[in-house]
């Protein structure tokens, strides 16, 4: 609190010696400045490009302090799926993580799949809206509609889920087998799901049990969110034969429970996801199983830990080899003919495209072959109007809005980006605009950026920020998988948790980049006691008092975390 | 209770009946034995005091102005070499408004070295914003002592009382000495009006503007001024206590002198007798002994010596290149009288170095003030090998 | 979130705010930071003594003062006396549990000051003595002193003429008066501040705090890289911390995983015209140092 300056007037009034009698705060050093430090909230590369628009940061260092039941309702705002997510997710979010030029980064999945299934089965309440009065339909239950269907929900609007298989979760449940995401994990989060009120109707197939027309009239809006359904033929000579098998149809009879209708000796064809799980589960299934894979390892689409899992499993990747032709030698298949291809030129995703080497055929042995060289989808149940104006996809912007009022789309069958996080965006932000919509309020400007980082005006924190002097090389800290024997012989998960000791761990070694966790550094080190903490206020940790700040940047320097910038005063 | 004591002595059990809380000091030849005594005294229990024993003058002086600082009556004492060591801290505690009293034993300056009386080490230190006190005998030392502490704590500026080295300082005299409880009947306990203390905590010495540096100068000035009056009170109420007072300055036998010589410390003693002498033998001789050099006692001295014919300053010091120190406070306090009252001013260097300033070199003084033609303001110097 | 347990010690006295803003040290002023840790962890039953150094000036002209506690400015040379001997007076006014501190630049410490603070180490006058050390005599403008390090510029040692004479040991000095406490720390390592004040107030007698403090003016440094320099100077080892007890048992408080002194200094102008050759005779200097450091740590066990 600064004072009154203190004026003699005679020598009368003025104290025996040069005794001070009040505090220099009465000298606003402040003018002094040039720069001045701004507490901003940058942006952390792990919420910026998780897909799913998970506030990736927040959930993390509430791990780190413990607060773990604060750390599942930041996931809940944005997802129905931690658990599962934590699972299957490829994890971009720990491919930037800062973190990882400083040691290694931070296991985050392994973080949000313990909280997800801390509160499985006993979720904390959210708060909801009341009930808008608005009914949605959604048509398939995978991670894009469960998604949409989960914020709808917790919107305060009625939600009914059109699902065609007899049990819900889409491409979680029919397409990723049980070592990867064991059953009653993906069970819990949709019970949940189901237990907030959001109606799902399996063995519904829209187009067979119910017209999409139907659902256009009856609801208020309509979202569809099919996935992909089919597998790319193999083109090659002689692919048209039972023996040549879509791998997600393999994937969905495993996971159905029933039988697989494979070969002894399968080939599985592509290098991607669906590739890896349908090797593995034809491993565990007894069969003797090889993958042939056009380009090299590193062009691989299929998450990293996955092919090392199947490397370590023993299963074989033929590289740079494609077939050509099945052979059969009376109606049986005995092998196929492959030729040997090498790298040429980046095509459109940016990968080396393979070609061909003339004169390079050979025969591996096979009775079957699995193909998984990419989905596609289904859209003949749409009437033809609207058929007439898709093309492999329907069309729809980022909020899922398509050209027909009322309906909208999301996850693969909008965009096709094949992950479970993508998908699970996809379905929150269609949520937001159906919502919006169906309110008659405008959709907000942001709506599509995710939550967390809307108010963030900063820009993505470089690693070249981050003050190394206040953060240890500590490893990763990386839960042991299941032995390799055993575990080629069941479907129990591959890939175990973390405990909450190396949970809290792990989370503390998060730089919290560009998010401030009131370290109090800035408030330490300022020379002038001019960085101010803030109580009581939970968005806000502290304030600079420019009657006193003398700009010398400290606070911004020794900032761990790049909270702080220095701007001009004007 | 009465003891036969050295000046020196008579020092330090003024400091114990003045019950000093911290003694901060340093040896030097000839004031060492007043802090041999200060250290037995602390030692058999006599004193209850913290002696801090420094490493040199400057930081005896420093540590007067510490403890002071945090509310402690605090005791020091030096001598020449010593006090000029000191001189940079004389300032700080006087501007510091710290009621330090320390004795000193008058010794004169090197090279080379002498360790016998002159004024000129505690004449050097005159502008600090001391009080000073020239006394001349153990007794007035024991009891100047004690009035030092009540005049120092009433205008909250420091005092320095000088005793001549050996003469006093090491010379026995039966000497009256006060309990402490009677003593501190007289001089109640220190209690400064603002001192270091964390429950109302203040910043002292810190940075002056040129706004308000001289505003301070001149409340030391008023003081000094209120000093005056305030020994003068403290000299009577000692009086009426003790049985024993100085005053500022002691006429001798003035009543009808026509001529005066103007002493002080030891030397007055001396012209005491010399002044009977010369009396017996006719001369209008008497004798104004200086007692308080600062504040200067304007007014008293004025009066006394107004109307006189002439007037012998008997200076134990010299300021070189001007004269007698005590010759120019005489004659600047002389000046505004008018003129037929105005007496004529000698200066007469004497003593220097511990030279013997006996009654002979006193009568031929009195002698030759009465003779000598015209006061032109040349220093005689008496006994000097020509 | 690691920086949190790294603050453990500071978080506990954090709250206290003891010095005030309006101070005029210069922006990123080393011991400004400094000052303002002390006090936090020494509280309000302080008492500092301050002779002529940069803190002089900083703690603001008459009649404002930056700190909420009692500050006795005294001579240049007399900070260690002038405390004593107002602990002396506390005790003879019988006021107990007040910690007396003397908060000494290096030229009051190292230069003026010395003989009095090896005294007042002799007699192990019970004060906490406080060098914060800036290098130079910075309050008259950076002139050389005897804590200015090799090959420093100053005013005093212009161009060819920089600094050939060592930085004095002040440490070492004042250990071997054997005073209960003798030990150093720096403003970049709060916790190591506040736990190295906190021992000292838990200790009697004369107790020595030498705390490196970055001038940005003085050293010819970015005002925002104060701390930085800081920590450099403790990761090059060209600045150690620890402890020593009764002049005898010493304490290493930090390892640092080592740092080239070129890291050190390129942060400061002052050591800018110094060429290859003479930045690694500093190297070599302060590699030998610590040598002689470590082994000092281990003199105990020969013994």
């Amino acid at each position: 609190m600064a004072q009154k300056p203190i004026i003699y007037k005679s020598w009368r009034e003025m104290p025996l010696m040069t005794a001070s009698m009040g505090d220099t705060t009465i000298n606003k050093t402040g003018s002094w400045r040039n720069v001045e430090p701004h507490h901003v909230e940058q942006v952390p590369p792990c919420s910026f490009r998780c897909p799913a628009g998970n506030d990736v940061v927040s959930f993390v260092t509430l791990a780190a302090e413990g607060r773990l039941e604060d750390a599942w309702r930041v996931l809940a705002q944005t997802t129905p799926f931690p658990g599962t997510c934590g699972r299957v997710c490829p994890h971009p979010c720990e491919t930037e993580c800062n973190r990882a030029q400083f040691g290694e980064a931070i296991n985050i999945h392994s973080i949000e799949r313990y909280i997800g299934d801390l509160f499985r089965d006993n979720p904390p309440e959210l708060k909801r809206p009341p009930y808008t009065g608005k009914h949605i339909a959604v048509i398939g239950s995978g991670p894009a509609g469960l998604s949409c269907a989960y914020q709808l929900k917790m919107m305060g609007n009625a939600v009914t889920v059109f699902e065609a298989h007899s049990k819900p979760g889409g491409m979680l449940r029919v397409g990723i087998p049980d070592y990867r995401l064991p059953p009653d994990v993906l069970d819990g989060e949709i019970r949940r799901i189901v237990d907030m009120g959001v109606e799902i109707l399996t063995d519904h197939r829209v187009g067979v049990d119910v017209s999409f027309q139907k659902l256009m009239d009856k609801f208020d809006a309509v979202f569809v969110a099919v996935g992909f359904t089919n597998s790319r033929p193999l083109g090659a000579e002689g692919d048209d034969g039972d023996d040549v098998i879509p791998g997600i149809e393999v994937l969905r009879r495993i996971n159905l429970g029933m039988k697989d209708g494979v070969g002894d000796k399968p080939l599985v064809v592509g290098g991607g996801n669906t590739a890896m799980d349908v090797a593995r589960s034809l491993l565990r299934n007894g069969r003797d199983v090889s993958v042939i894979y056009r380009r090299t390892r590193h062009e691989m689409p299929a998450i990293t830990e996955e092919i090392e899992e199947l490397i370590e499993e023993g299963i074989e990747i033929t590289f740079l080899a494609t077939p050509v032709e099945v052979i059969r030698e009376n109606g049986r298949m005995t092998g196929v003919k492959c030729i040997r291809m090498k790298l040429g030129e980046p095509d459109d995703s940016g990968r080396r495209r393979p070609v061909p080497i003339e004169g390079s055929e050979y025969i591996i042995k096979a009775d079957c072959v699995v193909t998984a060289i990419g989905e596609t989808t289904d859209l003949t149940f749409l009437p033809d109007e609207i058929l007439a104006k898709t093309s492999w996809n329907i069309p729809a912007d980022e909020l899922g809005r398509t050209l027909f009022s009322k309906m909208y789309a999301g996850g693969d069958v909008a965009d096709g980006a094949g992950t479970v996080t993508a998908a699970i965006g996809y379905g929150r932000r269609a949520a937001i605009a159906i919502d919006a919509s169906l309110r008659g309020e405008a959709i907000p400007e942001n709506a599509a950026v995710s939550p967390s980082l809307r108010d963030r005006t900063g820009y993505v924190v470089p690693f070249e920020e981050i003050n190394l002097a206040y953060f240890e090389e500590l490893p990763r800290l990386e839960p042991v998988p299941l032995e390799i024997e055993p575990r080629i012989k069941t479907y129990d998960e591959v890939r175990q948790g973390f405990s909450e000791e190396d949970l809290t761990r792990e989370a503390r070694r998060c730089f919290s980049c560009g998010t401030c966790p009131a370290c109090d550094n800035c408030f330490i080190f300022c020379p002038d006691v001019a960085v101010i903490k803030v109580k009581d206020d939970p968005d806000k940790f502290y304030i600079v008092d420019t009657e006193y700040c003398k700009g010398c940047g400290l606070c911004a320097a020794e900032c761990p975390r790049s909270c702080i910038v220095m701007k001009s005063v004007r | 209770m009465q003891k036969v004591l050295t000046g020196n002595e008579a020092a330090a059990w003024g400091a114990m009946c003045a019950q000093a809380q911290v003694i901060s000091a340093y040896p030097i030849t000839p004031q060492t034995t007043i802090i041999e005594e200060l250290a037995n005294l602390v030692a058999n229990g006599m004193l209850d005091a913290r002696f801090i024993k420094v490493e040199s003058e400057h930081s005896a002086m420093a540590g007067c102005i510490g403890a002071q600082a945090a509310g402690a009556r605090t005791f020091t004492a030096t001598s020449s070499q010593g006090l000029a060591l000191m001189h940079e801290l004389l300032h700080w505690a006087a501007l510091g408004r710290l009621p330090v009293v320390m004795a000193d034993v008058n010794r004169a300056m090197a090279p080379g070295w002498s360790i016998w009386t002159d004024q000129n080490d505690s004449l050097a230190q005159r502008d600090t914003g001391w009080l000073h006190y020239y006394c001349e005998s153990n007794q007035e030392v024991l009891d100047t002592v004690i009035q030092s502490y009540k005049v120092a704590e009433t205008v909250d500026l420091p005092v320095m009382l000088v005793l001549d080295a050996f003469f006093l300082s090491h010379t026995y005299e039966a000497v009256h000495i006060p309990s402490q409880d009677e003593t501190a009947k007289y001089l109640p306990p220190y209690k400064p009006s603002i001192y270091l203390d964390v429950k109302d905590p203040h910043a002292f010495g810190g940075i002056v503007q040129q706004d308000v540096y001289m505003e301070f100068r001149y409340k030391m000035q008023v003081a000094m001024n209120e000093a005056l009056e305030v020994a003068e009170k403290a000299d009577d109420d000692f009086r009426e206590m003790f049985g024993r007072g100085y005053g500022l300055i002691e006429p001798y036998r003035l009543d009808d002198a026509d001529y005066v010589l103007v002493t002080s410390g030891t030397v007055a003693s001396t012209a005491r007798v010399t002044v009977d002498d010369l009396r017996e033998k006719g001369h209008s001789v008497g004798m104004l002994k200086i007692r308080m050099l600062r504040p200067f006692p304007f007014e008293k001295v004025r009066q006394i010596l107004s109307g006189r014919k002439r007037v012998a300053v008997l200076d134990r010091n010299i300021c070189v290149g001007m004269g007698g120190i005590f010759t120019q406070e005489i004659r600047n306090a002389m000046y505004h009288i008018p003129e037929d009252k105005r007496p004529s001013i000698y200066g007469y260097i004497v003593g220097l170095g511990g030279r013997d300033v006996s009654p002979e070199v006193i009568a031929s003084i009195a002698e030759d003030v009465q003779k000598r033609a015209v006061a032109d303001g040349e220093q005689v110097w008496i006994g000097l090998k020509e | 979130m690691e920086a949190l347990s790294y603050l453990k010690h500071f978080k506990e006295v954090a709250e206290h705010e003891i010095m005030h803003s309006g101070h005029v040290a210069c922006p990123g002023c080393g011991a400004a930071i400094a000052m303002r840790l002390a006090l936090k962890t020494l509280g309000r039953d302080t008492m500092l003594i301050i002779p002529a150094c940069c803190w002089a000036v900083i703690d603001g002209p008459f009649p404002y003062s930056a700190c909420s506690v009692p500050v006795y400015q005294t001579a240049f040379e007399t900070a260690s006396i002038t405390a004593g001997a107002v602990r002396a007076g506390l005790d003879a006014t019988g006021k107990k549990g007040i910690n007396v501190v003397a908060w000494a630049g290096d030229g009051g410490t190292f230069d003026i000051g010395f003989g009095q603070l090896s005294a007042c180490a002799e007699r192990n006058d019970n004060i906490i003595y406080v060098c914060y050390d800036n290098e130079a005599y910075m309050n008259t403008g950076i002139q050389r002193s005897s804590a200015t390090p090799w090959g420093a510029w100053t005013s005093t040692t212009p161009g060819s003429d920089y600094k050939k004479e060592r930085k004095k040991n002040l440490l070492e000095i004042m250990a071997a008066h054997r005073i209960p406490y003798a030990a150093s720390t720096t403003v970049a390592y709060p916790d190591d501040l506040v736990l190295k004040f906190r021992k000292a107030m838990s200790i009697e007698g004369f107790r020595l705090i030498h705390i490196f403090s970055p001038c940005p003016p003085g050293h010819k440094a970015l005002e925002k890289n104060s701390i930085l320099e800081a920590r450099y100077a403790v990761e090059s080892r060209v600045f150690p911390l620890y402890e020593v007890e009764d002049g005898t048992k010493y304490t290493l408080s930090m390892d640092p995983p080592t740092r080239p002194v070129a890291d050190y200094l390129d942060l400061q102008g002052r050591f800018r015209h110094l060429n290859k050759k003479e930045r690694s005779f500093i190297q070599q200097a302060v590699d030998e140092e610590w040598t002689r450091l470590m082994h000092r740590m281990r003199i105990d066990e020969a013994l």
